[in-house]
């Protein structure tokens, strides 16, 4: 028993969505540095560093 | 305040969601809720499924934590942990609940993928029993188990705490034959909550129609409402419907009460039922049989 080709398309079709709806967060998140200039990545790499 | 609420999630992702499950599926089996179909059959097998992964499959997930991660991404421990939280949790909420939505929908739409999902649905009733219900082999490849303990090795650890424990909350109580969402259909006030949560979230109305046994009454609908924590990946994909009502029956119609230990370990064990798809010629889906007659 074969997947049918209109399900096939659908599905092919909903996965490219997701690969955006998975980045959607990811890239909000990277926005809101830019707007509000804060660096958390270098905050933890400064706090690393003390304390070795 | 904060310490209390962490302490909660810490309790719920260990024994305290088993309790809650225990303790309102003891009240729905006192409501008679399972309608006298909670058979010995069924009992075991859903006893089982919400033993045996505990034991078995959590060990499992914490051996790819603890010791296989370090080897594939050696110095990666922890390289996120600067993400702030409230980013953390969407990020998390996202992948985590999206990878669920897909694994689901593949498993109902792919043909040979079905019969490692079947367990869940062969239930004719709906309630905390069955909420843990699946084969073995659908609960060890439940994939987004370990994108999440792979965040977790990152460095979002405590996002993921809360994300698992909300999401275990929604998606229990959805499975639940306790009606809850009822009011916010009926009562005038809560209308428009019940408008936003339906559409983001899943609810008893839209889970139970996944679970029907049938789509020709317009309410079942088991080829579709795959979201688990958002329903809104149903809304987005076009898979979702939602009429506010409940199905008059659950489960699949061809079901053949098949033995709890073929369905539990499937393809390990067959069923002996004839024209099962569980069986050792059996059909792939038994839709199709049905539908061909």
């Amino acid at each position: 028993m074969k997947l049918d080709k209109v399900t096939r398309n659908k599905i092919t079709r909903d996965a490219l969505i997701s690969i955006f709806l998975f980045a959607l967060p990811v890239l909000l998140m990277l926005l809101s540095f830019k707007i509000s200039g804060q660096r958390p990545w270098k905050q933890q790499a400064a706090t690393a560093k003390v304390s070795r | 305040m904060l310490q209390y609420i962490e302490s909660i999630f810490t309790h719920l992702s260990t024994w305290g969601l088993p309790v809650i499950m225990l303790i309102v599926g003891i009240a729905e089996f006192s409501f008679g809720l399972y309608e006298q179909r909670w058979t010995r059959n069924e009992r075991v097998l859903d006893i089982v499924c919400f033993v045996v992964p505990k034991i078995v499959v959590r060990p499992f997930v914490a051996y790819v934590g603890l010791l296989l991660l370090p080897k594939f991404l050696p110095g990666a421990k922890g390289a996120f942990a600067w993400v702030p939280f409230w980013w953390g949790f969407a990020i998390i909420a996202v992948a985590d609940d999206l990878t669920q939505y897909w694994y689901h929908r593949l498993h109902h739409q792919v043909p040979w993928l079905w019969r490692f999902h079947r367990t869940h649905h062969s239930a004719p009733y709906m309630g905390m029993a069955m909420a843990s219900r699946q084969n073995i082999i659908y609960t060890i490849f439940f994939s987004q188990i370990y994108l999440t303990t792979t965040l977790v090795y990152l460095g979002l650890g405590y996002p993921v705490l809360f994300v698992t424990g909300v999401k275990s909350l929604i998606t229990t109580a959805a499975h639940s034959s306790i009606k809850w969402d009822k009011p916010f259909y009926t009562v005038k006030w809560l209308k428009p909550i019940g408008w936003v949560m339906e559409r983001l979230i899943s609810t008893p109305a839209t889970h139970h129609a996944h679970h029907a046994d049938t789509s020709d009454d317009g309410v079942g609908y088991y080829k579709g409402n795959f979201g688990n924590m958002f329903f809104i990946w149903d809304i987005i994909f076009g898979t979702g419907i939602i009429t506010r009502q409940y199905p008059s029956g659950y489960g699949i119609k061809h079901y053949k009460e098949e033995e709890w230990y073929s369905q539990f370990l499937w393809p390990i064990f067959k069923s002996k039922r004839e024209g099962s798809e569980l069986s050792l010629h059996g059909p792939m889906v038994g839709d199709s049989v049905e539908a061909s007659k």
